[in-house]
């Protein structure tokens, strides 16, 4: 189990290979827990790489990558948000670096980070406040549980099982 | 009638009279780029000094966008690796090798051995050449022309030789899904060996003309330090964390490829400021002779074609999943994160640039220090701009 997590309540805690996805810990959160789950990070000695968002049908998926410079082990934290209300606090506060990331996120695929310091566009420029080239269309968007997979599954809640039940049935199918 | 018809178009942009809204009484807002000289591309810095203190800096970014993630969603997987040419040119086969990298580990195809060792020759020989750009360039910055001169006749030979298995001498994309695109010939192989002790004998003047001088380390030392805790909050990597003493290389400490293969420093500065930096990029190009040197010797026995058998083709179709890959690029960390739906184009290609992260660190660390210090720290850091907008 992942020590560094240890007091978070957590939706889902997976391990995947290593090297097929070059993730090792997977961790999904509910959006109000991320804030808590950075701080033990920081105080676990991770730094963070980046911030991205996944677009779904079931909504958005943010995703943090950590990493540790002397022990090898990633984590990545998932926060999946929906649609209508895809609003994720910020974890600037605690990792400086999230700033940029957070609002190049919020660029790309339109999601709110509440408490940031400074949630202006970036890279897009300030009159384009609300296009973000990054949102799919209906057509080529697809379900998380056909993309995705959870590796092997430490504890999980039951509505994340839900999520990725079919994929597995799927799969079969597919092979 | 006033020069001045359109007051409010001279109160600046949105970004300035955002950054205006916090100032302080008897300071000046200034805004540094997106045409100054020494931010090499279009950067641009909206500083607030005191004096010639700067209190606030808040870096402005987008000029260069060009949105490299939304063209990955819009394009096979082949036809993207010409994108990871143009992302960084300083170093763009660390940005090759994340990607292809990143296909390799979704579709689990092995490349040949050959084809690792001629991907680390020719990343470590970019890797000078990039080290040797913004040597030359930084002391540009600070005021010194000639090294350039030197630098760039140095580059002038690396880019002879990495022209001949890429076919181009800057906007490298020659990398391939299963392998590279061109073996290395024997006329390249030779003109690798005579680069070797050529640099060796020229890394001493460099140091001479440059390393030692008293303008310079006054210039440098002890300005702009980004400790560890403070590339921790950043995320920085690459010269930039080595420079504040943490020995964090992804070449060692994630081994990749066959790099686990040759023996090799990882060279660290404690003192955390510019002249770390600058020591250990210096270091660094030293470090990569070595790697290469060894690489050369070991090619001959390595197993294999420099492409795999059946490569797939640019239309290829990994199946899907997830992939994280990352490299150790001249700037540090570069990583890619592709998501495959099992279709032919991707659906995410998200791109981890280093220069990102560690421009992220530039307003807290040029706080507090005069404006011709922001120059410098400003070029320690090695920015590429395209890399930071993408």
């Amino acid at each position: 189990m992942l020590q560094a997590l240890e007091g978070i309540t957590t939706q889902c805690v997976a391990k995947q290979d290593k090297g097929k996805t070059g993730h090792e810990w997977s961790v999904f959160l509910a959006p109000g827990q991320i804030v808590k789950a950075a701080s033990k990070l920081y105080e676990a000695e991770y730094s963070l790489e980046d911030v991205l968002a996944l677009d779904f049908e079931e909504g958005f998926l943010v995703l943090y990558h950590f990493n540790r410079w002397n022990i090898e082990e990633r984590v990545t934290l998932r926060v999946l948000v929906s649609k209508d209300n895809p609003t994720v606090p910020s974890i600037a506060s605690i990792f400086d670096g999230a700033d940029w990331h957070e609002r190049e996120t919020r660029d790309f695929h339109g999601v709110n980070f509440e408490d940031h310091p400074n949630l202006v566009p970036l890279l897009m420029c300030a009159e384009d406040v609300d296009l973000h080239p990054l949102v799919k269309t209906p057509k080529v968007r697809k379900s998380i549980k056909d993309i995705l997979d959870l590796g092997e599954v430490i504890s999980c809640n039951k509505e994340m099982e839900e999520l990725f039940a079919e994929a597995e049935a799927e799969e079969a199918s597919d092979a | 009638m006033s020069a001045y018809q359109n007051l409010e178009q001279m109160t600046g942009d949105f970004y300035t009279q955002k950054f205006e809204a916090a100032k302080q009484d008897g300071t000046l807002i200034i805004n540094m780029g997106p045409q100054h000289p020494s931010t090499h591309g279009v950067l641009r810095i909206v500083i607030e000094v005191d004096g010639e203190y700067i209190v606030r800096a808040e870096p402005v970014l987008g000029y260069l966008h060009r949105m490299h993630e939304k063209m990955g969603e819009t394009q096979t997987w082949g036809a993207f690796i010409p994108n990871m040419g143009r992302v960084d040119y300083g170093h763009p086969m660390a940005w090759n090798w994340s990607y292809v990298g990143a296909v390799e580990k979704l579709m689990g195809i092995e490349v040949p051995e050959r084809a690792e060792y001629l991907r680390v020759i020719m990343t470590e020989l970019n890797r000078i050449t990039s080290h040797l750009l913004w040597w030359g360039a930084y002391i540009l910055d600070l005021g010194a022309f000639t090294p350039i001169m030197y630098a760039f006749d140095d580059r002038e030979m690396l880019l002879d030789i990495l022209q001949r298995p890429s076919a181009s001498r800057l906007t490298y994309s020659n990398f391939r899904v299963g392998g590279v695109q061109m073996d290395l010939d024997d006329k390249c192989i030779e003109m690798i060996k005579a680069f070797i002790p050529h640099f060796r004998e020229r890394l001493p003047m460099y140091h001479d003309l440059v390393t030692e001088n008293i303008i310079l380390r006054k210039r440098i030392e002890g300005v702009g330090i980004i400790d560890q805790d403070m590339c921790r909050r950043y995320g920085c990597t690459g010269p930039v964390l080595r420079g504040a003493g943490v020995a964090y290389d992804v070449r060692k400490d994630e081994p990749y490829s066959v790099y686990d293969r040759f023996d090799f420093d990882i060279p660290t500065q404690d003192s955390a400021c510019s002249a770390g930096r600058y020591h250990v990029r210096v270091a660094e190009m030293e470090q990569s002779l070595r790697i290469i040197e060894q690489a050369l010797e070991q090619l001959p026995g390595a197993e294999g074609k420099h492409i795999m058998d059946k490569a797939p083709k640019p239309a290829m179709k990994p199946p899907a999943g997830e992939a994280y890959f990352n490299t150790e690029g001249g700037r540090g960390k570069v990583g890619i994160y592709a998501v495959s739906d099992g279709t032919k184009v991707p659906y995410r290609v998200k791109l981890r640039a280093p220069g990102f992260s560690n421009m992220n660190a530039f307003a807290e660390a040029s706080t507090g220090t005069i404006l011709a210090d922001a120059v410098a720290i400003l070029g320690s850091l090695d920015l590429i701009i395209p890399e930071l907008d993408r």
